[in-house]
């Protein structure tokens, strides 16, 4: 029964990791044919090195993720915070909102501000692709936050007030530490979904602010192509990195926090 | 906490705004234009008519709906069938392994998606690995037809999906206490019995909230469809893009999307509802 | 101290993000996907100084939804739209008047391509590549002389086995030349016959493909089927075994052209653009790159025997007996559009 279970898991992570790892052996691959082996190389990896167009479209996405995460987590702690502590009028609607955002289809979404955006006069391009993560990344955050929020200790806060803090003080210096892991894998969150984005970016991008995900899409659509491969191992690794720094970091903090 | 302090004004003040003008308002607007006539030049004309609606109905587009309706549920299916039995094996697991196991789920969640649908067509393609394989050990004479079928399509979308049932199934599993496991069987129940009417109501919430996350994305992800689909694989999400990116038909794109979220919404409640009334029989049925 | 380094990250990222309104020489340019060569980008931009940032489209409709959406403050300085385009763009003032007295090449041109009627004076509108679509098949899985006409696509063997461009207009062109009826009829009802007569082509459709229509046959997905005449050239160039035909119904003849969208921001170096492009030196190298008919007489002189004498690249007088050239067909486009989402929503 064991190896049964076993041998279950170890299919599972085969059928995840299989497509990966077969990209990344092909990026080494020296033949121009991407089917067929041609000897190990690093070709395609010095011709993405050279491609400014790529890290150009890379650079952007990586100022999209960092900018969008951190607006939308500073809005959605706010917001998780908001919903937690405070009775208004609106509560459930507010509630309700956030909910259509989460559940709508991302493509729903996107066309959604595109008709926004062209009826305000938006300019299409960074400003509009930035609303747009922000807006998307919102309500991820707000779970996260948000359960965290109420899994600790609300006598804290109260203490907290009665001492005479004002709201704003109490937040800065005792609230927001205690929630910090949770806030940051929002954060986290935001960034991993606004990097990967698709299909909202497809709508209100503009020309003027090269995303990598949509290269990267304009290249796939041309076929299987070697620099693709080199470009898609690129990302794993970088992916691979950052979940593991991610992981370190947030460990430690917990581990302070205590 | 009653105390109007103006942190608490100036933090709603920001949230309803941004919900307002980026979430309550754009949904309007989609919901207008789709009543909208289309206009060659600005999009839309303020012309009032149910004609979009009406080509909703033609039975081409219901077609395409249908069938990515379809598509979107065996992809659930097939993530949720996968997804529970690994989720389950491994939170049985031993302690120490779990980070680990866990960690090498979420890096393929951490991976962009457009570049494991790519991985997907090297390996189903007519000159790609599979094939290869196949053909290399003798199995076939001629190559698979793999991609370019509903098939690749679905593939596609689990590939890319799966880790998203795997993660709140984990979760909620780590939840279930052993201890009730303990006590079912104490009191007499087999294995399918303890399975049937403890594990599986309480693992519920992780198992809509699995099937969420993956239903919802699936309708919508045109360049899954895109680059394994060919011809005849849309998914909803490939005709509203068509409609606003191509034809430029907004009325049209707007009532297809609107279907597409009353149609989500739809499955949803039925989804909630079912459960509601499974987890209501299961406690009833426990107690009998 | 830790309030200085809060600082000094808010800076940064202010200035970066500020940075992205600064834009040195610059040029938008929004073509078909695999339409000009990597070198001949960099070779611009290294003689001029000018930075390309380019885009790439794969269907006119497409490009015009996307001209259209970014109209307010356009940003593209070039676009490449079909002669039928320029047509329709013209007419809705979408385009920039180009001043031929900063084209130094444009004499190179072939007097036959210039001052045609869809741009009289060529005010809007340069020539930059013609072809056309045929057909294509992949000798090793179809035998040559099995398919000779358009209606030998409709074939019960071809089952799944098609690739057709993602081209309205090409598409309908197939369906109304069979059926006898011209590429740019307007009649709706024989528009809607085309529709009736493609529908029952699509059981053998496998995949629209007009990023680069070669990759399918070359990836062995479809065996036969349209595609440009320049994909065409590419694909032999890998795999001797994919073949082009002149259907005997006739191909569809197009042009493509440069224009520069209105509301351009760069218009001084898109004319530098387009007079790089037409010096003959360039052209012929992109004509034998990828594979498309140059309207630049002095390029085609200069052109190797090979490709000059490449009938898939410049047909001869035979295999344009029945062609068709592109023309606008003005109100009757949203007929071709309402039946052509249909044909691709079709599941049948």
């Amino acid at each position: 029964m064991r190896w049964l279970r076993g041998g279950y898991i170890a299919l599972v992570y085969l059928m995840l990791y299989v497509p990966i790892v077969v990209l990344v052996v092909f990026s080494f691959n020296a033949s121009k044919n991407p089917y067929r082996w041609g000897g190990a190389s690093l070709y395609w990896y010095e011709r993405l090195w050279h491609s400014d167009a790529l890290l150009a479209a890379a650079g952007n996405s990586l100022l999209l993720a960092t900018t969008a995460a951190t607006v939308s987590t500073a809005i959605g702690t706010l917001t998780a915070i908001a919903l937690h502590r405070y009775r208004f009028r609106g509560k459930r609607l507010l509630n309700g909102m956030l909910f259509v955002v989460m559940v709508s289809p991302d493509i729903v979404l996107a066309i959604s501000l595109l008709a926004l955006f062209i009826l305000v006069g938006v300019k299409l391009g960074y400003l509009s692709l930035l609303l747009a993560h922000v807006t998307f990344c919102l309500p991820f955050v707000v779970v996260t936050v948000y359960s965290r929020l109420t899994s600790f200790n609300p006598q804290i806060i109260e203490a907290a007030r009665d001492l005479g803090a004002t709201e704003l003080r109490m937040v800065r210096t005792v609230l927001l530490p205690i929630i910090f892991p949770a806030v940051m894998a929002g954060w986290l969150l935001g960034f991993t979904l606004s990097l990967d984005d698709v299909v909202v970016s497809t709508f209100v991008t503009g020309p003027t602010f090269e995303i990598l995900p949509l290269r990267i899409y304009s290249m796939v659509r041309l076929g299987v192509k070697p620099e693709v491969n080199a470009l898609a191992t690129v990302l794993v690794l970088l992916s691979l990195i950052a979940l593991v720094g991610s992981q370190l970091v947030l460990g430690k903090g917990r581990g302070e926090r205590r | 906490m009653k105390l109007r302090t103006p942190f608490r004004t100036a933090v709603l003040a920001l949230i309803w705004g941004w919900m307002i003008v980026f979430v309550f308002l754009p949904n309007l607007l989609v919901i207008a234009t789709s009543f909208l006539t289309r206009d060659d030049v600005h999009f839309i004309r303020l012309e009032g008519s149910l004609a979009s609606y009406a080509r909703l109905l033609d039975p081409v587009y219901a077609g395409v709906f249908t069938h990515s309706l379809y598509m979107a549920l065996v992809t659930t299916g097939l993530c949720l069938l996968i997804g529970y039995p690994f989720a389950y094996i491994v939170s049985r697991l031993p302690q120490r392994h779990k980070p680990l196991l866990i960690f090498l789920v979420i890096l393929p969640f951490w991976t962009n998606s457009l570049v494991r649908t790519y991985a997907m067509k090297l390996l189903l393609s007519a000159n790609g690995l599979i094939n290869q394989f196949l053909l290399g050990v003798g199995v076939i004479d001629a190559p698979l037809r793999m991609l370019y079928t509903e098939g690749a399509v679905i593939a596609g979308l689990v590939y890319v999906l799966l880790p998203f049932m795997i993660l709140p199934l984990y979760a909620i599993f780590e939840q279930l206490r052993v201890d009730l496991l303990d006590a079912s069987a104490d009191l007499g129940a087999g294995r399918w019995r303890t399975f049937r009417y403890v594990v599986l109501p309480l693992t519920m919430p992780g198992v809509i909230a699995g099937c969420l996350l993956v239903l919802i994305p699936a309708v919508g992800m045109f360049y899954v469809a895109d680059v394994l689909g060919g011809a005849k694989n849309l998914l909803v999400g490939n005709v509203i893009k068509s409609q606003f990116l191509d034809a430029r038909d907004w009325p049209f794109g707007a009532a297809a999307s609107i279907g597409l979220t009353v149609a989500m919404g739809l499955l949803l409640y039925a989804y909630y509802w079912s459960v509601r009334l499974a987890r209501h029989r299961g406690e009833h049925g426990a107690l009998a | 101290m830790k309030q200085l380094r809060s600082v000094l990250v808010i800076v940064l990222w202010v200035v970066a993000n500020a940075a992205l309104g600064v834009e040195e020489k610059t040029l938008y340019v929004y073509n078909w996907s695999e339409y000009l060569p990597e070198a001949v980008l960099e070779q611009f931009e290294q003689e001029t100084g000018i930075k390309v940032v380019y885009s790439t489209f794969d269907s006119n409709e497409a490009m015009y939804a996307k001209l259209r959406l970014v109209d307010e403050k356009n940003s593209y300085d070039i676009a490449v739209p079909s002669t039928y385009y320029v047509s329709k763009m013209r007419r809705e003032r979408l385009l920039a008047p180009i001043d031929k007295s900063k084209l130094t090449n444009f004499k190179h041109l072939d007097p036959k391509l210039i001052n045609r009627p869809f741009d009289e004076g060529n005010q809007y509108s340069v020539p930059y590549l013609w072809g056309s679509t045929g057909i294509a098949i992949n000798t090793t899985k179809v035998k040559p002389d099995t398919v000779t006409r358009w209606a030998d696509l409709w074939d019960p063997k071809f089952k799944d086995r098609l690739l057709l461009t993602n081209d309205m207009r090409e598409v309908f062109h197939l369906g109304l030349r069979i059926l006898g009826y011209s590429g740019n009829e307007t009649d709706p009802k024989h528009i809607e016959a085309a529709y009736e007569k493609l529908k029952t082509l699509m059981p053998n459709v496998r995949v629209f493909n007009s990023e680069a229509p070669r990759m399918p046959y070359l990836e062995g997905e479809t065996d036969a089927g349209m595609i440009w005449n320049g994909e065409a050239y590419q694909a032999k160039q890998e795999n001797a075994a994919i073949d082009y035909i002149y259907p005997a119904e006739g191909v569809a003849l197009w042009m493509d052209n440069l224009v520069i969208p209105k509301n351009a921001r760069h218009v001084a170096e898109a004319h530098v653009f387009i007079d790089f492009l037409l010096r003959p030196e360039i052209a012929k190298t992109i004509s034998e790159e990828i594979g498309y008919a140059s309207p630049n007489l002095a390029a085609v002189a200069s052109l190797d025997e090979a490709t000059r004498t490449n009938r898939t690249v410049y047909p001869s007088e035979e295999d344009l007996s029945n062609a068709e050239f592109q023309t606008d067909v003005g109100e009757a486009i949203t007929v071709y559009e309402k039946y052509w989402e249909l044909l691709k929503a079709g599941r049948e």
